[in-house]
């Protein structure tokens, strides 16, 4: 018998809505569960996916993206890859697989959400697959890194740092469970899909890919690509969901979702993808600067996808763009600082080679950060290495739990903003952070950043020892610089040559 | 006599950072701990120069000998701290 084409009877079996007889309509899809803002069900049927495919198809597919990823792993077990890679590199993977890894799990959730809850049928059934795809994802980047666990122990965090309350990791938990893990399923199509996805992680998925495959890492190349298609399949949820709210009058509190998003987004990118550009990555295999990047995939072609849907851009979009130019590079410097309390080895990525290169992408680079990587490097040259390590905390931001920092030297433009919130002072790296607190107080203000834990006694003893052991880094776990301050040298032979 | 956190945002450094300091110290005294962290980890020291404390956002710095608890300081209240010639 022959089977149909999937266009011919695609359009019927998908429309699954029905009219609930036991129970009403409002208690089998309750508001607060399906972000609907009130657009009747009927309205959301015009939902057209622009990806369509059936079940058999996306098994044999998947099967094939799986059997391929995994047989590049398999060729290359043996190969020296992982020893020989600049330690930059695997400080990229440890960062890239404890910041992501047990994140897909809870993008799986919030797929889920969307299964459930999603008021097109379309939307159901694209989450469908697409809560499938992250479970992948999940386990995917959980059992490449494994391999590696005997060889170095910070592998480990591909799966503890969810575990833990290391501050990155609240960090990431932070800004997770607001976009994907406590919202309705609408409210996920935009902010998951729609900004999180399509804005940034094809970004993050792309330019990690590109730079891998240029490592010569090919097991993580094929990975992450594997993982990328995927990713640009179910991203699209989010658009038609758009195109609805926008079309019933929603449009104000579609921005709104899509702002708050983008914000949050550009948080977590800005410090795991920009310090692996610039500084983690060799100098020898980078092709653009974090900031050439954002520009091309945010500015060229992210905004143009706002605009396409008939979204404005985000009220904050200049100070956004301003922030390329230095955020990332005050976000690498702290991470460097307080390196022990990173499941990585953070490198300093400041040779001269490396500073040149700085200040020609970034022009005054040397003027601002480069006054206190001179502090830094001076400290090294003269056997100081204990100025190099801190001894307080950084006050982390109550919306993004980074650091609040910006550009020192000439240009010092360090600034907190704080808002005072039925008697609790709350502090936030920028206006933007600030905003989004604004939006709903009540979400967010019970929340303790780790340096409020610290002040209420919950860490003890109460000093940096203390703060380590709360964000349960063992030694052999805590980060240092990664290529063993070698890079210092660098600065000793001109000094020598200059002497002689 | 008590233990009091306050946030410092030194001239020149990249970060916010928790400073205790103490409701007896004197403005100087603050400065010396805010210094401690800074100066000579990231912001070369500047030793023709003095360091004044002030609020954010405010131009006034506090006089060098007020203590702690005669300035309305609040805890974690963000202050700068400036390089000055006296
Ligand atoms: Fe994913
Ligand atoms: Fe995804």
């Amino acid at each position: 018998m022959a089977l149909l084409d999937r266009a011919e009877w695609y359009d019927i079996a998908r429309a699954t809505n029905w009219t609930p007889k036991y129970v009403s309509q409002a208690e089998l899809f309750p508001d607060l569960m399906t972000g609907a803002q009130g657009v009747p069900m009927e309205k959301w049927e015009v939902y057209d996916e622009p990806y369509k495919t059936s079940y058999p198809e996306y098994v044999r597919i998947q099967r094939e993206k799986d059997a391929g990823a995994y047989s590049v792993k398999a060729a290359l077990e043996r190969s020296r890859i992982f020893e020989d890679a600049d330690p930059g590199w695997r400080s990229i993977l440890k960062s890239h697989y404890g910041a992501i890894a047990l994140g897909e799990y809870a993008a799986m959730s919030a797929e889920a959400r969307m299964v459930r809850f999603g008021q097109a049928p379309g939307m159901r059934n694209m989450a469908t697959f697409g809560m499938m795809d992250e479970n992948r994802h999940a386990q995917i980047q959980l059992f490449f890194p494994h391999e590696y666990c005997p060889k170095d122990r910070q592998f480990d965090w591909a799966h503890k740092a969810y575990h833990t309350n290391e501050w990155a990791a609240i960090a990431a938990r932070h800004a997770f469970d607001d976009l994907f893990m406590s919202r309705s399923a609408t409210d996920i199509a935009v902010m998951l899909t729609f900004a999180f996805e399509t804005g940034f992680t094809n970004m993050q998925f792309l330019g990690l890919a590109a730079d891998a495959a240029e490592t010569g890492d090919f097991t993580f190349a094929s990975l992450i690509s594997s993982i990328q298609t995927d990713e640009s399949r179910h991203a699209q949820i989010g658009g038609p969901a758009l195109q609805v709210l926008i079309a019933n009058g929603r449009k104000a509190e579609a921005q709104r979702l899509v702002d708050i998003a983008i914000a949050r987004a550009w948080r977590i990118f800005c410090i795991l993808t920009g310090p692996s550009m610039d500084y983690n990555t060799p100098l020898e295999h980078r092709k653009q600067s974090f900031k050439e990047f954002m520009q091309e995939w945010i500015v060229g072609q992210f905004e143009r996808s706002l605009i396409d849907l008939g979204l404005d851009l985000p009220w904050y979009w200049e100070k956004m763009i301003a922030e390329f130019d230095y955020q990332h590079h005050a976000y690498q410097m702290g991470l460097w600082f307080w390196r022990p309390t990173l499941w990585w080895n953070p490198a300093a990525g400041v040779t001269p080679e490396c500073r040149e290169w700085l200040e020609e992408k970034y022009p005054g680079w040397n003027a601002t950060f480069g006054k206190c990587w001179d502090v830094i490097t001076d400290n090294l040259l003269n056997g100081r290495p204990e100025l190099t390590a801190p001894e307080t905390l950084p006050i982390v931001c109550n919306m993004s739990q980074i650091p609040i920092c910006a550009v020192p030297g000439d240009g010092w433009n360090v600034k907190d903003y704080p808002l005072e919130h039925e008697g609790r002072l709350y502090h936030f790296n920028s206006e933007i952070d600030r905003w989004i607190f604004e939006q709903d107080p009540a979400r967010y203000r019970d929340h303790m950043t780790l340096v409020d834990r610290f002040l209420a006694g919950k860490i003890s003893p109460p000093n940096l020892l203390g703060a380590l052991i709360y964000m349960n880094l063992q030694p052999g776990e805590m980060g240092d610089d990664a290529h063993g301050y070698s890079w210092v040298e660098k600065f000793r032979e001109p000094a020598k040559a200059a002497a002689e | 006599m008590a233990l009091f956190p306050v946030i410092s945002n030194f001239q020149y450094d990249f970060v916010l950072q928790l400073l205790p300091v103490d409701t007896d110290n004197t403005m100087d005294e603050v400065a010396a701990a805010a210094a401690h962290h800074s100066v000579g980890r990231r912001v070369a020291p500047r030793p023709d120069k003095v360091v004044r404390v002030r609020r954010q956002g405010d131009e006034q710095f506090f006089p060098r000998d007020a203590r702690l608890h005669e300035t309305g300081i609040k805890p974690m209240e963000t202050l700068e701290f400036i390089f000055c010639d006296r």
